[in-house]
């Protein structure tokens, strides 16, 4: 990669970037070099590094197997007179494991383009919160918690995808007001999102569908948008699904069918 | 920590553990990898015992660093990024040339101001921030992977942490 220069304003710029390691490696060679020449830079730089570590320790806190003491322990030869039996020490610096389990929500990672999601994830948040003030938390709310925030992680891992496919959908004339966006990854899934659908007729739902270069549309899944007619899900699609060259949107009987039956709500090319 | 004490190292994984292992498992979402960048993390911070000071909870941050840096390697490893873009940028020289870790390990009072101020960035910002830590990103993928132009991945990723900075100014 060539390098391109940077003029020193630009370069006080790079702080930033260069605490989270998102700077290219041009980048770094020469922000550091103006670094150990540039007080301003070094002070920032020391501001900013508690806050580094603040994402460091704002993700979900889980407890490691209790197998991998002694495998970390014995890798190096240590000697430890005396295992002791004791459950590891919590430190005083990370919550109780209730707040810790509210924490699953807060710290999901949520996508782009998920906001749908994240109105999802604050009202649950809620109501974790008065489930904790009454220390009433049943493991049922754990459950879906958790799923919603593994979710939430997926969803950001199919945005990270290197194999990113990006597809927007379009309103049709049963719908010009609706719009959609899927990201599609081989290795990682079907992330669909859409705003402004109508709401649905009871006992149906709605499909989406991937056309692929072959004559029949495969059904990716089925889905219903909440009030707003807003909805943010994740597809695993099969990996050996063909490249999609279309996706379209359609209302079927609930439980969804083999083949598309009603009317195009969205499509996109 | 001096090197040869194993009582030393049973005390720094004890406490420090379920951190390392939290953020290797965020990152890398494969628990059998999180155990081996714990496993790694903890074997480093023996072999340079001597190096680094005792006060505990520098010696934390480092360990926290030292996990997302070995993570993030292993990220990209999998990933067999076919534009190589990472290829000239191995961990190790993140590592080395990391800025030096002069913070302490956050209050809890502390990190539920962050969360709480994460949660208030405005989407782009986030994701930013996000995938640049999370998913170790150059500002030029996220650019591209988010189809913004460059100037304005740098300037929502400076604003984020200007925020979540404050959030911890505010804390005490």
């Amino acid at each position: 990669m060539a390098t391109t220069p940077i003029d020193h304003g630009g370069l006080h710029e790079l702080v930033e970037l260069y605490m989270l390691g998102a700077l290219t490696s041009p980048e770094r060679v020469q922000f550091e070099s103006h670094l150990k020449t540039c007080d301003e830079c070094q002070a920032r730089l020391k501001a900013l590094s508690p806050v580094v570590g603040a994402l460091a320790q704002a993700v979900p806190q889980v407890e490691p197997p209790p197998s991998l003491r002694a495998r970390v322990l014995s890798s190096v030869g240590a000697n430890v007179k005396e295992m002791p039996e004791r459950a590891p020490r919590r430190t005083s610096l990370f919550v109780p494991w209730l707040a810790a389990a509210a924490s699953l929500v807060t710290a999901v990672a949520l996508g782009g383009y998920s906001i749908a999601m994240r109105g999802r994830v604050t009202s649950l948040e809620d109501r974790l919160r008065d489930a904790a003030r009454q220390l009433a938390l049943s493991e049922r709310q754990i459950a879906d918690l958790r799923r919603t925030s593994a979710q939430g992680q997926f969803q950001m891992a199919v945005l990270a995808a290197p194999d990113l496919l990006r597809m927007d959908l379009a309103g049709q004339p049963a719908a010009p007001r609706s719009a959609g966006r899927a990201f599609w990854s081989r290795s990682r899934g079907l992330l669909f999102t859409a705003s402004s659908l109508p709401a649905l007729p009871s006992g149906r739902t709605y499909q989406l569908w991937v056309l692929a270069a072959q004559p029949a549309p495969i059904s990716a899944g089925l889905f219903k948008p909440d009030q707003a007619g807003s909805v943010t899900t994740i597809f695993e699609t099969p990996i050996d699904l063909p490249q999609p060259v279309g996706m379209a949107v359609t209302i079927e009987p609930d439980g969804g069918v083999p083949a598309p039956t009603g009317d195009k709500y969205l499509v996109g090319q | 920590m001096a090197q040869g004490d194993g009582d030393a190292l049973a005390e720094l994984y004890d406490r420090y553990a379920r951190p390392v292992y939290s953020l290797a498992l965020r990152i890398l979402r494969d628990a059998r990898d999180a155990e081996d960048v714990v496993q790694e993390v903890f074997a480093q911070a023996w072999r340079h015992a001597a190096r680094y000071s005792p006060a505990r909870g520098v010696v934390a941050a480092w360990l926290v660093t030292l996990a997302r840096s070995r993570a993030i390697d292993r990220l990209r490893a999998r990933k067999a990024r076919p534009e190589g873009a990472s290829d000239d940028r191995p961990g190790l020289q993140f590592i080395d040339s990391a800025p030096p870790i002069d913070h302490q390990l956050l209050s809890s009072e502390q990190v539920t101001r962050v969360r709480a101020a994460l949660e208030e960035l405005p989407v782009l910002q986030r994701v930013a921030v996000e995938l640049a830590y999370f998913e170790g990103l150059t500002h030029v993928e996220i650019a591209n992977r988010l189809e913004q132009p460059l100037g304005t991945i740098k300037t929502r990723i400076r604003l984020a942490l200007g925020k979540l900075r404050e959030s911890l100014a505010g804390a005490v």
